[in-house]
């Protein structure tokens, strides 16, 4: 029945509609989560172009400094820093610091994660 | 006070054994400032006897009356219309979550409450421990052994709310960890840890705070599964190093 | 119908690993950023870069600790979320070994790959 706990509920975790700042806390994490297991695989098979000699790390690099891939390098790091960060207030809070304040910590965190990324992207697209 | 009605939709979830869902609208007039649960009860009387909910108290202390308003879990003897809806407007009313469905707003809190004994969920305990320790304590004298009633009315809104309960009913819940921490602070007991520390306990929390958000009392379940994570992982450092 | 003794799948240990590993995923990623941005303006771009920067002993280790640590976090972290879903336990069983097994031959293909670009860095 769709309204008992079951497993084929897994779609309604990314549904924010009534839902809390801690909600999209926890959705931003899983998302970021498993975006980012995804790259680290990527990233792991790419890496391999370097036991392959220069020819083929070199032409790499030059197809990773494409505007398309740019940009998804640029949601890698918002991946990074949204997980990173996140995980530091569910750290804290885990060993009983600032569970009272997680909304504020979680606005806090967030306002970093924009602000490096707006450094980021300037550096990254601009900055060369 | 003299105040006009308000004339509000009420969409109300419908579904008894083995039938499929449907919604009822049953339009009403209504006072902005009267509750859901009393609109809810004049629908059952003079629209559709066949309306099946929980009530009791009607002052927030059976914790009965749960449900979704709007999408939000409430207790709806103290929800006022006016805070849920708008004159010409809708209220959505739905049974709670991640619970099985016995007839239209009533769901079966059976094992919940199996699993709130496993917590050796307590209605009276030791003032300390029905406290948060960032409340006021109300003392009527200085020094003393005081003991009051918890602050949990057993709704099951907090397990309605939680994220994680609705992949897995094998989770504990919110409700179940704030009474095993209630249960640790004022008896120490071992058992506590064992229960929280499991694949279903305190680590299947992914810290929504959904289940403090709708707490209808005092009980702040997010705190203390956080806290009860803070006994556990203390409590197995210590055994580890105590070895 | 209700069970009375929870599967004790996951617990505090294997739950601090995760909180461990990936807080110092944080402080060598923080590294890493000012090792690539800063120490080295424009980031390690060719092959030749590259196979220097892994000419210091440090940086191995940082790296395949990096890699450790970010195996171990992201691993445990799908297990997480899978267990999310009430798994069977023959499911999980499966799930166990296969997160095992790729996470071992993961960090072992890192470690090999490391080695190997610094030993064909020293002939260069």
């Amino acid at each position: 029945m769709k309204n008992e706990s079951n497993s084929a509920n897994l779609i309604r975790w990314f549904d924010p509609r009534h839902r809390q700042l801690g909600t999209w806390a926890f959705i931003l994490n899983r998302i970021t989560a498993l975006g980012l297991t995804l790259y680290l695989i990527l990233h792991l098979f790419a890496l391999g172009n370097l036991a392959r000699g220069p020819e083929a790390y070199d032409g790499f690099i030059k197809l990773a400094k494409t505007p398309v891939i740019l940009i998804g390098e640029l949601l890698v790091i918002a991946a990074g820093l949204i997980h990173g960060l996140n995980g530091i207030r569910i750290a804290l809070n885990s060993f009983g610091i600032g569970t009272r304040y997680q909304k504020q910590i979680f606005i806090g965190l967030m306002i970093v994660v924009a602000a490096c990324l707006i450094i980021f992207a300037k550096s990254m697209l601009f900055g060369h | 006070m003299n105040k006009e009605n308000w004339h509000v939709t009420f969409d109300v979830f419908r579904q008894k054994t083995c039938q499929s869902v449907h919604f009822d609208a049953f339009p009403m007039d209504v006072d902005p400032d009267e509750y859901v649960l009393d609109v809810i009860e004049r629908i059952w009387a003079f629209n559709d006897r066949s309306l099946t909910f929980r009530h009791a108290c009607h002052h927030s202390t059976c914790g009965a009356c749960g449900m979704r308003v709007n999408g939000v879990e409430k207790l709806t003897c103290i929800t006022p219309i006016n805070q849920v809806t708008h004159d010409g407007g809708k209220v959505r009313v739905e049974p709670l979550r991640n619970f099985p469905i016995l007839s239209d707003l009533v769901v079966d809190m059976g094992e919940f409450y199996l699993r709130l004994d496993d917590a050796k969920f307590a209605q009276v305990v030791t003032l300390d421990a029905a406290c948060l320790p960032f409340e006021k304590k109300q003392q009527v004298r200085e020094n003393g052994d005081f003991e009051r009633l918890v602050d949990c009315l057993e709704c099951g809104m907090c397990i309605s709310a939680c994220p994680v309960a609705l992949t897995t009913s094998e989770y504990l819940g919110p409700a179940i960890l704030a009474a095993a921490h209630q249960t640790y602070q004022q008896t120490n007991d071992p058992e506590m840890i064992s229960l929280a520390d499991k694949q279903d306990g305190v680590w299947r929390c992914h810290s929504a705070y959904e289940c403090t958000a709708v707490c209808p009392s005092n009980v702040d379940p997010g705190w203390r599964i956080m806290d009860l994570r803070k006994i556990v992982l203390r409590s197995q450092i210590h055994k580890f190093f105590s070895r | 119908m209700y069970d009375t003794n929870p599967k004790p799948q996951e617990g505090a240990w294997l739950w601090l690993i995760k909180i461990v590993a990936g807080l110092l995923i944080v402080v060598i990623m923080g590294i890493h950023f000012w090792v690539n941005h800063l120490v080295a303006p424009g980031g390690l771009l060719s092959y030749a870069d590259v196979l220097a920067y892994y000419q210091n002993p440090a940086i191995i280790v940082m790296e395949i600790l990096f890699l450790i640590f970010v195996v171990s976090h992201a691993f445990l972290g799908v297990r997480s979320i899978i267990l999310d879903v009430n798994p069977t336990k023959v499911v999980l069983r499966w799930v166990n070994r296969g997160l095992l097994f790729l996470g071992t031959a993961a960090i072992l293909y890192g470690i090999w790959l490391a080695l190997f670009i610094s030993a064909k860095g020293a002939g260069a």
